[in-house]
């Protein structure tokens, strides 16, 4: 299947041109998040700012959802504006929205609510927004998409998942569009836990290379991808395999491995038993932050590259392995590109992704 | 040639209707509903449920109450598929829907959370290691696709869905497939809040209807490709013919008033099935017994498939089991169409002028090959299942 157009909204914007300067410019730190009085560390998040989710039109179509869901609806609402595909037939128009925590902010006030006000008084509108599907929701009344709409949730495969979903429906031609993305907030319950059972940077970088010990910075945002098999001459770029927890994720090498390393295992080690010397190694989860389904950003940053033939720089460049790292931006010539992730069980999820 | 490639090999169910497949039907033949007040969890909410009575000790995890309710149900779908505890040596994709179980929303640790900025971690490792599809595959050692479809109340449905599309693209042989949800405190506030629950016993398509009860359970579906069962020696004689799944694209907890979306996911799932409206002998359909949803989904019901239709809803001897309805119904419905009858629509007693159609009032014989399973979800997405039997040789 291909793909036709990307949305992303991420801490430094919305859009794949801010998406590309970011890559282009590099690591920045992250913003200084407030904290409960009970910690006295600062916490440092990739947030996305109040202004990003500025587009009155979009904005006011969804004035009751929560952030979570605003954030798929303008990154959804992008890849399907920036693919040409305005004109696609929307009752062929299929969603799969990937979390994986999910409306947990929205979620949470709710609890605030039973809490606050007793069982019987907690709000309506708050109840339907923590609703795991939420968000894929808006984005199907937004856009107007009457194909199937699903939401799935995995911690870290959930986007792989989704792709993999996709892969067989437009097959089936159940549908011929799918917006497949993920959309993940960050809250302040979830930077607790983080504190408790992982290392946040202390410096606020993510260091993707060093595996071992690992530093997380939590991240935000949300990512889509308009998919097809239709109108091959405009795609951006081929998905050519999902592999999760299967074997062959090795037998097919890229011209750039691309991993998700951010901190959210305690150990990363197992990432190098997959890289080879040979195929040069990059990571650009320090420009977003530790994403559970993180994997989405890390094909947008694909799909840019083989769309421009452009290898850019790891933001973080330190290198303990001595790994064949893509440590400086520069043309290159990718035909193939492989995206890799592990989660806590140690199995691995590969997306390939090819130039048209 | 009809679509018969993907064959049900087992079934397995808990609800409050019974802890397995042949508890349910007989209390099904007999009519026996179990529903009462909350026990599970404190409530000040008045609500009748429909609890789970007893869960088999084996399948306990603790604090996981959805998850094992999924491994009761997974467990006796093994068994009647001639399966056992070790899949390693399939290739088998798990897909299961939840609601609740994709949530921490442990009151506990959020109030200890908020007020001292510290709680224990004990519900967040649970949490992080309850996903449900995972939690499975783990368990039964599988290597496949896994998928937890967090699809508000159509979950089970779309899960089922996911695996049929699996299995006839090749990347699985055998599926587990459905759903699992448990009661919690949580959605029964939540739906509270919306004034669609009731404070009596739920009457799905009656005119008197007052709202839904809430429920839990798990149900699964075996499902598998021609060529696997015929290895493992398998004669099953159902089968999933058909998927659809449609958006209303209209509001987040409405059903669109023209049920458009509904009778898209349906008019989907009976292409796929490669059969025409009349060859359908009976709906099991989501009937929760909301004004809204029985309004719209006896319409359609009715325009596709005429007032003559036999047709029930489950929730009566239930409730909503959320997440877990899709695939439990899709086991009732597997099991009914199998046996030839389907239970009286429990709490049906009048007829509402605003619905062309009703539900069956007794047990019903059935005649003919196909059965329809519908579901309808907060989001507006609609999801149709089509369960065929097979003629045997």
């Amino acid at each position: 299947m291909n793909i036709l157009g990307t949305g992303i909204v991420f801490t430094r914007g919305q859009g794949m041109d801010s998406f590309e300067r970011a890559l282009q410019e590099g690591w920045r730190s992250p913003g200084i998040v407030p904290s409960p009085p009970s910690i006295h560390e600062e916490r440092r998040a990739y947030l996305v700012e109040h202004r990003t989710l500025s587009d009155r039109e979009l904005m006011k179509k969804v004035r009751r959802a929560d952030k979570l869901s605003k954030m798929a609806v303008i990154a959804a609402s992008e890849a399907l504006r920036n693919s040409t595909g305005e004109d696609i037939n929307r009752k062929k128009t299929g969603i799969i929205a990937a979390t994986a925590l999910g409306a947990h902010v929205t979620t949470f006030d709710f609890l605030d609510n039973i809490l606050e006000y007793g069982e019987a008084s907690v709000s309506p509108t708050t109840f339907s927004n923590s609703v795991h599907n939420a968000a894929a929701s808006y984005i199907s009344s937004v856009l107007g998409t009457e194909g199937p709409t699903l939401t799935v949730t995995d911690f870290f495969f959930s986007f792989h998942n989704a792709l993999q979903l996709a892969q067989s429906w437009l097959l089936e031609k159940r549908c011929d569009y799918i917006l497949a993305g993920v959309t993940e907030q960050y809250g302040s319950v979830q930077a607790y836990v983080h504190d408790t059972k992982l290392t946040a940077a202390p410096d606020g970088r993510i260091r993707p290379f060093n595996f071992n010990p690992t530093f997380q910075v939590p991240g935000e945002g949300s990512v889509f991808f308009l998919l097809s098999h239709k109108e091959a001459d405009k795609a951006l770029c081929e998905v050519h395999d999902v592999l999760v927890n299967t074997d062959g994720c090795d037998v097919l090498r890229g011209d750039l491995d691309v991993i998700d390393t951010d901190g959210l295992l305690a150990d990363e080690s197992h990432y190098l038993q997959t890289l080879s010397g040979e195929v040069p190694v990059a990571s650009y989860t320090p420009l977003f932050g530790s994403i559970m389904s993180g994997s989405a950003f890390t094909c947008a940053a694909g799909v840019r590259m083989l769309e421009k033939q452009m290898i850019y720089a790891s933001p973080v460049k330190e290198n303990p392995h001595g790994l064949n790292i893509a440590a400086e931006t520069r043309p290159g010539v990718i035909e193939l590109l492989r995206c890799i992730r592990y989660n806590c069980y140690g199995n691995k999820a590969v997306i390939y992704l090819r130039k048209k | 040639m009809k679509n018969k490639s993907v064959l049900i090999t087992g079934l397995g169910v808990i609800s409050a209707a019974g802890s397995n497949l042949p508890e349910t039907m007989e209390n099904f033949r007999r009519g026996l509903a179990h529903s009462g007040p909350v026990t599970l969890f404190e409530t000040t909410l008045p609500y009748p449920v429909f609890e789970v009575r007893k869960i088999p000790a084996s399948f306990l995890q603790e604090s996981q109450r959805t998850i094992s309710l999924a491994l009761c149900a997974v467990a006796e779908a093994l068994h009647d598929a001639g399966l056992g505890d070790d899949l390693s040596g399939y290739r088998v994709g798990i897909a299961m829907g939840t609601t609740v179980a994709c949530q921490l929303n442990d009151l506990e640790f959020y109030k200890s959370c908020r007020e001292s900025g510290t709680a224990p971690m004990h519900p967040v490792d649970l949490y992080l290691k309850g996903n449900i599809a995972e939690f499975i595959s783990r368990r039964y050692k599988t290597r496949g696709p896994s998928l937890t479809l967090v699809n508000a109340c159509s979950s089970g449905a779309d899960a089922i869905g996911a695996a049929l599309s699996w299995l006839k693209n090749g990347l699985c042989d055998i599926a587990l497939a459905g759903g699992a949800d448990e009661l919690n405190r949580v959605p029964l506030c939540g739906f509270g809040s919306l004034g669609i629950v009731s404070h009596e016993i739920c009457m799905p398509f009656d005119r008197d209807r007052t709202g839904l009860n809430l429920g839990e359970g798990a149900g699964v579906l075996v499902l598998e490709t021609e060529n696997s069962a015929e290895e493992r020696g398998m004669a099953p004689d159902l089968c999933l013919t058909g998927y659809g799944s449609a958006s209303d694209s209209y509001h987040l907890t409405a059903p669109r008033p023209d049920g458009a979306g509904l009778e898209a996911s349906i008019r989907r799932a009976l292409a796929d099935s490669d059969i025409q409206s009349d060859e359908i002998s009976f709906v099991n359909a989501h009937g929760t017994a909301t004004q809204d949803n029985d309004v719209v989904e006896g319409n359609v019901l009715g325009r596709l498939f005429g007032s003559g239709l036999s047709m029930l809803s489950t929730k009566g001897y239930t409730g909503h089991t959320l997440g877990a309805a899709g695939g439990v119904e899709a086991v009732f419905s597997a099991a009914a169409l199998r046996e030839g009858w389907i239970p009286s629509s429990a709490g049906f007693r009048n007829r509402d002028d605003r619905i062309p159609l009703m539900p069956v009032r007794e047990i019903t014989n059935i005649a003919g090959d196909y059965a329809l399973s519908t579901s309808l979800a907060f989001g507006g997405n609609n999801a149709a299942l089509v369960i065929g039997r097979r003629q045997r040789a």
